[in-house]
C-alpha cells in the first residue's frame, strides 16, 4: 500500500516537473525575446569572457568581438575584405617620409554620452597610451600599444621598447595629425585596430580617475574597464550589462550612430566555452550563431538549416623546423624533403572547411605582397626519399610536438593534423616521436622555447600588410625557429621602414620567395574558420579578420 | 561540543599551512606559468620574460611564497593573472552557483536515495531491490559528462523542455541579494526569476546527482540491512510496536549514521568536483573557473581558492559531526 504510494507520488512530480518544463520553455518564442518583453535580442555565442570592455588593454579576440560593436576606429576594413578604408576618419594622407599621418574625420560623430568627435578627442585618446605609467607599461596591459607605436613618453623599465609616437596635433577642428620617429610598415593597417579605439572625452576624464595597480602577482584592470557606464564610443551600439555571473554582455543600439542604424535592437554575448554547449544552444534556439565551428559540425549543421557562410581566408597555417634542436634540419635538402614528403593537399580536402587551400608561402593569397613566383614543394615521396638519401639523413628522427584541446582558427583539429603528417612523413622513412602536449603554457611554452624538432603553430592576420604575417616570425633570430639568416633578417627590416607602398609591396614578394627557398618551415594551409548562425536571422556579412560588424545583421 | 568546535578550528591552521606549501610547490613544478598562459600565441620570448616580472614571477621562490602568506593573512588573496580581477570578487561571484548546484544534487541524492535505499532493503531481492542496485551501479559507472550531453541532447536540444546551459534565461531581469538566484527571487519578489533558476537547474542538478545518488542509495541499503538484523529491531517488532515506530525510530535512525557522513563527504566533494557539470552546462561556477585557471596558471585563483574549498570542507564534516549527536542521542561528539 505504502510502496503503491510513493510509486504514485514520484509518477506525479515527475509529470508536474515536465508540466512545469514544458510551459516555461512554450514562453519563450525563437527571437531571443523573453515571455513578457517585445525586444528583438540576438543572442552570439561567444568562446569566452572579454578580458574587461576596454580594447586598449586587451588582445585577445572575444574582447575585439565585443569592442567593435561598440567603439570605432581611425581606418577600418572594408565590410567581407581586408582593404583599408575610412573609419572615423573619412580620408588619411601620410608624408612622403610616412613619419606623419593626417586624418580628416567625420563631421556629426557623436558619442554615445552626447560628446561630440573632434580631432583633439583622437590625439586626446594617442597621448593617453603614450603617457601610461607604472603598471599600464606591463605588456599584460598595453601589447598592442608597444607592438605598434613602441614604448611611452616615460619608459620605467629597460625592456620595454622607445616609443615610436612622437605626438598627435589637432591642426583643425576635424583633422589630427600623428607624427611618428620613423617610418613603419604597420602604418596605416596598426590604425585600424581595435587596441586604438577612439573613446568619448568624458570617459577618459574617468579613466584618469582610475589607476590599474599591481605588484607582485597581481596586475588588475582598472575599475572603469569593467563597468559598462564608463566606457562611450561611437559604435552603432552601446554598452548597457556586464552580467560577470551569467557571462553576458549587453549592448544596446544606438539610435545617434552617425551610419547606417544597426539591424538588432539589442545583442547579447553569451559566454559558453565548450564548443560542444555552443551548438545545442543553437539547435536549442538559445543562441543566434557562435564562431571557431568545428568543422566536423559544419554539414550536419548546414543540413539542419543553419547558415553557415564561407569567410575568405586571412591566416597561415605551418609545420615550423626548430634548426637548432637537430642538426639534420640545418641541411636544406632535409627540410625540402619533409615539404615534399607532406600531402597538403589530401590535408586540405579532408581536415578543413570548404574555402582551405594550400599554402605555398608563409602569407595567404589575399594579401598584398603575396609572390607567384616562389619555389613551390609538390607532393612527391620519392623526391623526399631522394633528398634524405643525398643529404644522408635516410635513417631521420624527429620530436614532433602538437596541442591538444585545442582549436585555433586555422588550426581546426591539431591532433587529427599531425597524424596525418605523421603518416605522410613515416611513408618516406622518417621516424616521428609524437609529443602531445596541453596547448597553453605547455605547448606555447614549448615551442617558444626551441623545444621541439617540429611542431605546428599559425597566424590570423590583423591587418592587410605582409609584415604583420612574415615579420612576426623572421625578423631576426628566435629560439623558435633557431637559424639565422642575415639577407631574411635585412630584408625585413629594410621592409618595414620602405614607406612607399607599391615598393614596399615589391619587397614583400622578393622575401617571400627568400624565405621559401630557405624553407624555415613549411606553410601548410589557409583556412576560413567557421562561423554559424540561426535561420531566423540574416547574417552580417563575414570577414576574414573575424572582425563581423553585427550592425549588419537583423532578423528576418 | 564547543570545545570540539574550537579543537577542529584549531586544527584548522596547520592543515590549510601545510596546504598552502603544498599547493605554492606543485603549482609552481608545472611546466609554464600564467605569463605564457595570458599573453597567448603572439608573444614572444622577451615578452614573456617581461610578464614574468611584472607577475612578481622572477622573484626566488621564498620571497614569493612569503608575499602569498603576508597578503593571506592580511586578508588579500590578490588578483587574477589570468582575468586581472580581485580573487576575492571572482570567488564570491562563482561560489553562490557552484553552492546552488551542488545543493541541488545533494537534494536530489537524499530525497531520492535514501528512500529507494531503504525500500530496496525492506524488499531484498525483489524487483525494486534489483532495480536499485543495478540502477545505482549505472549512476557510479556511467560518467558524469556523457550523462549531461545526453541529458541536454533528449530533454533540451529534442524536447526543448530545458534549456541547455547557464544560471538563467538572458533577458531575464533578477535582482542580485545573495547570488543565489532561487533564493534571491524569493526575497526580491522577482518569483519568475525563482522559477527560471529553478528551471535550470533541473538537468545539471541530475547529472551531478547520479553519482552521489548511487552511493547513497547503496550505502542506505546496506545499513537498512545491517539494522533490520539487530535484536533491538527485533524487539520492537515483537513488543508490537507500530511498523512506522520500528521504521522510523529505530531502524532508519540507526542505519542513517553511516549515510549522514556519505552525505557530508560528498556535498564537499561536490563543491569542487562539479568541474566537467559547469562547463558542460555554462554554470559559471568556481569549478568551470578552477578548470580555467588551470589551463592559464592561474597561481593566485588556484591557491586561494582551494584554501577556502578547503575550510569549507572541513566545516561541512564538522557540522556533519555535530549533527549526530542530535540524531542519535548516544553519540557524543568528543
Amino acid at each position: 500500500m505504502h510502496i503503491a504510494r510513493s510509486k504514485v507520488a514520484v509518477i506525479a512530480a515527475a509529470v508536474s516537473l515536465g508540466l512545469v518544463a514544458t510551459a516555461c520553455s512554450s514562453d519563450r518564442d525563437s527571437n531571443g525575446s523573453d515571455g513578457g518583453g517585445s525586444t528583438e535580442r540576438f543572442i552570439f555565442g561567444a568562446a569566452g569572457d572579454p578580458g574587461s570592455l576596454d580594447p586598449s588593454l586587451e588582445s585577445d579576440g572575444e574582447t575585439f568581438r565585443v569592442s567593435r560593436q561598440v567603439l570605432e576606429t581611425l581606418l577600418d576594413h572594408e565590410s567581407g575584405g581586408t582593404e583599408l578604408i575610412g573609419g572615423l576618419a573619412e580620408t588619411w594622407d601620410s608624408n612622403d617620409e610616412g613619419t606623419e599621418w593626417t586624418f580628416n574625420l567625420r563631421d556629426g560623430v557623436t558619442f554615445h554620452d552626447g560628446e561630440e568627435l573632434t580631432a583633439q578627442v583622437v590625439c586626446d585618446n594617442f597621448d593617453r597610451w603614450y603617457n601610461w605609467t607604472g603598471t599600464y607599461q606591463s605588456t599584460a596591459l598595453s601589447y598592442y600599444w608597444q607592438a605598434e607605436f613602441g614604448g611611452f613618453a616615460e619608459n620605467e623599465s629597460e625592456d620595454t621598447p622607445p616609443p615610436n609616437y612622437v605626438g598627435c596635433e589637432a591642426t583643425e577642428d576635424l583633422t589630427a595629425v600623428i607624427n611618428l620617429e620613423e617610418p613603419s610598415s604597420v602604418f596605416p593597417g596598426a590604425f585600424s585596430l581595435a587596441a586604438f579605439s577612439i573613446h568619448s572625452p568624458k570617459s577618459l576624464e574617468r579613466y584618469a580617475e582610475d589607476e590599474a595597480s599591481g605588484e607582485g602577482d597581481n596586475i588588475s584592470r582598472p575599475d572603469y574597464s569593467q563597468d559598462p557606464e564608463a566606457i562611450a564610443g561611437t559604435g552603432p551600439f552601446q554598452l548597457s550589462n556586464w552580467n560577470k555571473g551569467n557571462g553576458e554582455v549587453t549592448v544596446t543600439r544606438f539610435d545617434d550612430y552617425w551610419g547606417e542604424t544597426a539591424g538588432f535592437e539589442e545583442i547579447v554575448f553569451r559566454t559558453i566555452s565548450d564548443e560542444g554547449a555552443r551548438r545545442q544552444a543553437l539547435e536549442a534556439g538559445e543562441i543566434h550563431g557562435y564562431d571557431l565551428v568545428a568543422p566536423s559540425d559544419v554539414d550536419a549543421l548546414e543540413s539542419a538549416g543553419f547558415e553557415v557562410p564561407v569567410r575568405g581566408v586571412f591566416n597561415i597555417f605551418y609545420l615550423a623546423f626548430t634548426q637548432e634542436r637537430n642538426e639534420a634540419l640545418q641541411d636544406i635538402d632535409v627540410r625540402r624533403a619533409v615539404a615534399h614528403a607532406l600531402d597538403r593537399q589530401g590535408l586540405v580536402d579532408t581536415q578543413l572547411p570548404e574555402g582551405g587551400v594550400v599554402a605555398t608561402q608563409f602569407v595567404p593569397d589575399t594579401i598584398a605582397g603575396y609572390s607567384d613566383d616562389v619555389t613551390l614543394y609538390e607532393y612527391d615521396e620519392d623526391a623526399a626519399r631522394e633528398l634524405l638519401d643525398e643529404a644522408g639523413h635516410a635513417d631521420l628522427t624527429v620530436d614532433f610536438c602538437y596541442p591538444t584541446e585545442v582549436t585555433r582558427p586555422y588550426m581546426p583539429a591539431p591532433a587529427d593534423m599531425f597524424e596525418l603528417m605523421k603518416a605522410d612523413l613515416e611513408a618516406v622513412g622518417v621516424t616521428v616521436n609524437p609529443r602531445p602536449m596541453k596547448w597553453t603554457p605547455d605547448y606555447l611554452d614549448t615551442t617558444r622555447d626551441g623545444g621541439c624538432d617540429l611542431y605546428l603553430l599559425g597566424w590570423t592576420g590583423d591587418f592587410n600588410d605582409a609584415y604583420n604575417f612574415l615579420g612576426t616570425w623572421f625578423d631576426g633570430y628566435s629560439k623558435e625557429w633557431g637559424f639565422r639568416n642575415d639577407e631574411i633578417f635585412e630584408a625585413l627590416a629594410a621592409s618595414s621602414v620602405e614607406p612607399d607602398v607599391e615598393a614596399r609591396e615589391a619587397m614583400y614578394e622578393e622575401i617571400n620567395e627568400l624565405v621559401m627557398d630557405f624553407l624555415p618551415g613549411v606553410p601548410i594551409s589557409s583556412s576560413p574558420p567557421s562561423i554559424v548562425f540561426a535561420d531566423s536571422v540574416n547574417p552580417p556579412t563575414v570577414s576574414p579578420l573575424t572582425q563581423e560588424k553585427f550592425s549588419e545583421g537583423s532578423f528576418k | 561540543m564547543l570545545r570540539l568546535i574550537v579543537r577542529r578550528l584549531l586544527q584548522l591552521v596547520p592543515t590549510l599551512l601545510g596546504l598552502s606549501v603544498l599547493l605554492f610547490l606543485w603549482l609552481r613544478m608545472l611546466p609554464g606559468g600564467p605569463a605564457s598562459a595570458r599573453l597567448g600565441e603572439r608573444a614572444t620570448e622577451a615578452d614573456r620574460i617581461a610578464m614574468e616580472a611584472a607577475l612578481g614571477l622572477d622573484k626566488p621562490l621564498w620571497d614569493q611564497y612569503f608575499i602569498f602568506l603576508r597578503d593571506l593573512l592580511t586578508l588579500d588573496m590578490g588578483v587574477s593573472t589570468r582575468t586581472g580581477r580581485p580573487v576575492w570578487e571572482e570567488f564570491t561571484q562563482r561560489f553562490p552557483a557552484t553552492v546552488e548546484l551542488g545543493v541541488t544534487a545533494i537534494l536530489i541524492a537524499v530525497v531520492v536515495g535514501v528512500p529507494l535505499g531503504y525500500l530496496a532493503a525492506r524488499h531484498r531481492g525483489g524487483w525494486m531491490d534489483v532495480g536499485a542496485v543495478s540502477g545505482s551501479l549505472i549512476g557510479i559507472c556511467i560518467p558524469v559528462f556523457f550523462l549531461a550531453f545526453i541529458l541536454k541532447e533528449i530533454f533540451a536540444v529534442g524536447l526543448g523542455w530545458f534549456p541547455t546551459g547557464s544560471r538563467l534565461t538572458t533577458g531575464i531581469n533578477a535582482t542580485e541579494v545573495t547570488g543565489f538566484h532561487t533564493l534571491d527571487g524569493i526575497l526580491t519578489g522577482e518569483l519568475d526569476a525563482t522559477g527560471d533558476a529553478l528551471w535550470h537547474l533541473v538537468l545539471p542538478g541530475i547529472a551531478l546527482a547520479s553519482i552521489p545518488l548511487a552511493v547513497i542509495t547503496r550505502m542506505t541499503r546496506a545499513s537498512v540491512l545491517e539494522v533490520l538484523q539487530e535484536d533491538y529491531v527485533r524487539t520492537a517488532e515483537s513488543k508490537g510496536l507500530h511498523q512506522r515506530v520500528v521504521r522510523l525510530r529505530h531502524v532508519m535512525r540507526n542505519a542513517l549514521l553511516p549515510v549522514i557522513t556519505a552525505i557530508g563527504l560528498l556535498t564537499g566533494s561536490l563543491l569542487s568536483g562539479a568541474v566537467l557539470t559547469e562547463s558542460i552546462f555554462s554554470w559559471g561556477g568556481i569549478g568551470s573557473f578552477i578548470r580555467d585557471a588551470i589551463d592559464g596558471r592561474d597561481y593566485p585563483v588556484l591557491t586561494n581558492f582551494i584554501l577556502i574549498i578547503a575550510l569549507v570542507y572541513v566545516l561541512i564534516n564538522l557540522l556533519v559531526d555535530l549533527a549526530y549527536s542530535l540524531i542519535d542521542p548516544r553519540v557524543r561528539v568528543h
